[in-house]
């Protein structure tokens, strides 16, 4: 084959996806599954029973809407830190990666102080079916948090470390793309359960 | 570098947008024309913050057809379940 053919062929190949990025969309899929099953269930179950809102009045729509704001500015600094990383800025990477962390972990403080008013007025899970539905939604929300934070952070050591972070840069991408699913779902988590 | 450059604005509107929407979500529930055309507003809102995360942020805009698929056939199978229970659950109580 001459080297005109040999560069027209490898041309028309479609590009390859990484591994990684499939695997994570592979997850993110089987994550729709799983909150966007909970979240249909919480709407038929919401129409079933009349609406239940005497129980959503109870819940705390400003403490949200900030950790709504809370959570989209982590969305924005992950995104930066892929772009930081993509063009090789190591340490501006792992300055947004901290951000991000950080960000996390204040919608997760946010969170426990909004349970803690809801509990102390005895608003608990065994309490009625909204509420159950409250606390399995929004907890299952902050467990994927707790994993997004953890990866960040991970990420956000490795480019501390000069020999370490061109083996995992690329890994950032994946992380975001997590980070970004877990924003989505507080996206529509928010209106249904606090707005409508 | 200056088209990496470009994008970084990008990213901060998209944000702005993001909680500017946030806010018309708020504002939505006080809108005067009934509770359900305010419940529609708001979810299709939510449903714009969203594309605007997907397509930017996720960089979907720029994917493949087969990550599209990934991700878009749970959605479809959700949707169709979701529908077929309607008559079961929300009708026979």
């Amino acid at each position: 084959m001459s080297t005109a053919t040999a560069t027209a062929t490898a041309a028309a190949q479609p590009e390859r996806i990484a591994s990684g990025k499939l695997a994570i969309w592979w997850f993110l899929a089987s994550e729709i599954m799983t909150f966007g099953g909970l979240l249909a269930t919480f709407v038929l179950c919401r129409f079933a029973n009349g609406g239940w809102a005497e129980e959503s009045s109870h819940v705390n729509a400003q403490i949200a809407a900030f950790n709504t704001l809370v959570l989209v500015t982590s969305s924005l600094t992950i995104v930066q830190a892929h772009h930081a990383a993509e063009h090789g800025d190591r340490k501006k990477a792992g300055t947004y990666l901290l951000y991000t962390v950080l960000l996390g972990l204040f919608f997760l403080c946010v969170k426990a102080y909004e349970y803690s008013i809801e509990i102390g007025h005895g608003y608990t899970p065994g309490v009625s079916m909204f509420w159950s539905f409250y606390y399995g939604m929004t907890g299952l929300h902050a467990l994927h948090v707790v994993g997004g934070i953890v990866a960040n952070f991970a990420l956000f050591v490795a480019a501390q470390r000069e020999h370490v972070w061109p083996k995992v840069h690329q890994r950032v991408e994946y992380a975001g793309l997590y980070w970004h699913f877990v924003d989505v779902v507080w996206i529509f988590l928010f209106p249904l359960v606090y707005l409508s | 570098m200056e088209e990496a450059e470009a994008k970084y604005p990008n990213n901060v509107a998209i944000w702005v947008w993001l909680i500017a929407l946030l806010a018309a979500g708020l504002l939505a529930g006080y809108l005067p024309f009934g509770h359900y055309v305010a419940v529609a507003a708001i979810f299709a809102i939510a449903l714009v913050k969203a594309v605007l995360v997907t397509r930017h942020y996720m960089h979907l805009r720029s994917e493949s057809l087969l990550i599209y698929a990934i991700g878009g056939v749970p959605l479809l199978l959700l949707l169709t379940m979701a529908l077929l229970l309607v008559p079961d659950i929300v009708y026979n109580r």
